[in-house]
């Protein structure tokens, strides 16, 4: 259970966050929809404790992240890129971050595994491709075996057959009990697999509510999504 | 306890951090025959060549500190795994000291053994290691390696011994006056690498997270 | 040849390091020159300051710092990942796609960076020597046009030894280490000259002998010769980093 609380943000002078709120619950797939720029990455960055919101709270589980104990056994979070250092292969970037948290090392190979890079486990990270890049993001997330999982754009760069097996996935791990958390720009493919939608924009939360909901009276997803931000088809990029 | 096991797990599998700690030993080793074939034996000879070790050792530093910001975003990771940042920021220095004091030992004894300056060799890892925890903090401030390293080895290298040269009482003020002279310098050090370490705590405990 | 090489002088002075580098090689020696002039008066006028035709030259070396930071610079900026998604990826892709000839990449590399230090030189070789001459004219001769020039040349096949050095081992800690370490005041050149006097030859005592007269060293070498065996240096070098550079996967 996710919970987002009039949480404001502003970088520098800028303000980019205003009085967001919204929830991610337990057993469903929700899609953060927004245009680039829109606050998605920010909004996700505080909910993970990496920058401070200059008002309200982030909760995961009704705690801040940072007083989570061993957080990696809560949440696995997807972010930009793989989060490895280049130098570094694989395993060994996976075994610290287990041994960050006390996970065995077993836990390695079972991820390596499910996420289908075993046979690339001894490459270093800077050697990797796009796709293969964000499946060793996406294990180390899952090396914790966490009830909720935050994904920032997590198609990003695989191919049709991994976003295939990222949409079974998720949508497996929510029908599980998880909760899970996914920002996207990709409309067809987020109406292929959340269950809830938040769309943001320009910092602000336009509209949050189930799929059908928030499609309302349009055709599709995308459609709604132009009307609601206002933004136009070609326009402003 | 956990977050310590994983920054010393990062690092033993960075090669940067082998091939300085390997080159820098080897210069040392190198240069400690220059001066045992050019001048006397004793103190001297023995503590000379450090004065050129404690550039690797800066490097280390840098290098350890600026793996965590360099793309990839390995920073993000590591705030994820470890949102604590106070007690994170300790293991790191804890581990990097730890890892450290050996290459340090080992660099000062090749130095100071041969030309009979045994009693320094203790102060002189010593000496070594706070350099290396130094310029980790410094690095971890700025977030880059080649401004760090230009920072540290400017002031280590060209700008201590410019004031030195003119205004011989800073001498006792500067970090690195210890290698050439540790009765006078050691206060200094110490000083310089607490107040670098704190500030470096302080910095990484309000920033906001590097974009990566 | 020409829009390659204005490319790369953009790409150069975009970098808010290598604009660091630039001010600040320029003002550190002026500003060493300003900070000594009290003790510099002082020992002028007793007469117990050794070579007093030197002064000015000799606190240029403290500007080369922001030389060497240039010469990596080109090079090192090529090698940085441009972003998280996939470190792989470098701005030597972009450069590459733009400019697939590399040897004529180089060449133009080559050419944005003698441009950039040539001028830094000039600048800070006419500053510190008009106000060494403004501060400390009665003892100090203004130095032969020759010897200015060999100052610069100096300045600018440091910077290219720097630059050099880079593109063999792709990373700009090396060559940063290694020369600001011999720039010090007891060089590691320095030293080993005392082993053997091969040293002499070595890229940065030959050099500094082209503008420089300076007691202890075995070798004296004439200031042309040491231009050469300096110029010798850098084209080995420059030589094997192309041929590296050319060679390798971006």
């Amino acid at each position: 259970m996710i919970t987002i609380d009039h949480v404001s943000k502003i970088k520098g002078k800028t303000p980019i966050l205003y009085d967001v709120s919204f929830e991610a619950r337990p057993g469903r797939v929700t899609g953060f929809l927004g245009p680039n720029g829109a606050g998605k990455t920010s909004t996700l960055r505080i909910l993970l404790g990496l920058d401070r919101p200059q008002t309200g709270t982030a909760l995961v589980c009704g705690r801040p992240y940072r007083k989570i104990d061993r957080p990696l056994t809560t949440v696995g979070a997807l972010l930009d890129g793989s989060g490895a250092h280049r130098a570094r292969t694989a395993r060994a970037h996976l075994r610290w971050v287990a041994a960050s948290n006390g996970l065995p090392g077993s836990r390695v190979d079972e991820v390596l595994e499910v996420v289908g890079l075993t046979s690339n486990a001894r490459k270093r990270a800077g050697r990797f491709s796009l796709g293969m890049s964000r499946r060793l993001g996406l294990a180390a997330a899952l090396l914790g075996d966490p009830a909720v999982l935050v994904l920032d754009e997590p198609v990003n760069g695989l191919d049709p057959a991994g976003i295939r097996w990222m949409r079974g996935f998720l949508r497996d791990s929510a029908a599980q009990g998880r909760t899970v958390l996914l920002s996207s720009h990709l409309m067809g493919e987020l109406a292929e697999t959340a269950d809830d939608v938040v769309v943001i924009d320009k910092g602000r939360i336009v509209l949050h509510g189930g799929l059908a909901d928030v499609i309302g009276a349009h055709r599709t997803l995308e459609d709604a999504f132009f009307a609601l931000t206002g933004t136009e088809a070609g326009g402003a990029w | 306890m956990n977050t310590a096991r994983a920054e010393l797990r990062k690092l033993l599998t960075l090669p940067s951090l082998r091939w300085t700690a390997v080159l820098t030993w080897a210069g040392t080793a190198l240069l400690a025959y220059a001066y045992g074939v050019t001048q006397p034996r004793g103190d001297a000879a023995g503590l000379a060549p450090l004065g050129y070790a404690q550039a690797g050792f800066l490097v280390l530093g840098v290098l350890t500190a600026a793996a965590e910001y360099q793309a990839g975003g390995q920073i993000r990771t590591t705030l994820i795994a470890m949102p604590r940042r106070l007690p994170l920021q300790g293991a790191k220095d804890l581990t990097l000291a730890a890892v450290t004091l050996p290459v340090a030992a080992a660099t000062a004894a090749i130095s100071t053994l041969p030309a009979g300056g045994g009693t320094w060799t203790p102060a002189a890892t010593a000496y070594l290691t706070l350099t290396t925890l130094l310029a980790a903090a410094v690095t971890g401030i700025v977030r880059q390696a080649l401004p760090g390293v230009v920072l540290l080895l400017g002031l280590y290298f060209i700008a201590g011994p410019l004031l030195r040269a003119r205004y011989g009482a800073v001498a006792a003020y500067l970090p690195d006056t210890a290698a050439l002279d540790p009765a006078r310098g050691a206060a200094a050090t110490i000083t310089w690498t607490l107040a670098a370490l704190v500030l470096a705590a302080v910095t990484f405990a309000r920033r906001d997270a590097a974009q990566g | 040849m020409v829009s390659p090489v204005r490319a790369e002088l953009r790409k150069l002075l975009g970098l808010p390091t290598a604009r660091v580098a630039l001010v600040l090689g320029t003002l550190l020696a002026p500003v060493v020159v300003l900070l000594n002039a009290p003790y510099n008066r002082r020992a002028l006028a007793a007469g117990t300051l050794s070579d007093p035709t030197q002064l000015g030259l000799r606190e240029l070396g403290v500007g080369l710092i922001g030389a060497l930071v240039l010469g990596v610079v080109v090079v090192s900026s090529e090698y940085t990942s441009t972003g998280d998604d996939a470190p792989g990826a470098r701005q030597l892709t972009a450069t590459l796609t733009a400019v697939p000839h590399r040897l004529r990449l180089l060449a133009a590399k080559t050419v944005a960076l003698v441009l950039v230090v040539a001028a830094q030189a000039a600048v800070t070789a006419a500053g510190t020597l008009a106000l060494t001459q403004a501060l400390h004219g009665e003892y100090v001769p203004l130095p032969a046009p020759e010897r200015v020039a060999a100052a610069i040349l100096y300045w600018v096949l440091t910077a290219l030894l720097a630059y050099a050095i880079t593109l063999i081992t792709r990373t700009g800690i090396v060559p940063l280490t290694l020369l600001i370490l011999n720039s010090t005041v007891v060089s590691v050149s320095y030293l080993l000259t005392k082993l053997t006097d091969l040293a002499a030859y070595l890229p940065d005592i030959a050099g500094a002998h082209m503008f420089l007269r300076t007691d202890g060293f075995p070798v004296e070498l004439a200031p042309v010769t040491a231009g050469l065996v300096m110029t010798a240096w850098v084209i080995t070098l420059l030589a094997v980093g192309a041929v590296l550079f050319h060679r390798r996967d971006a």
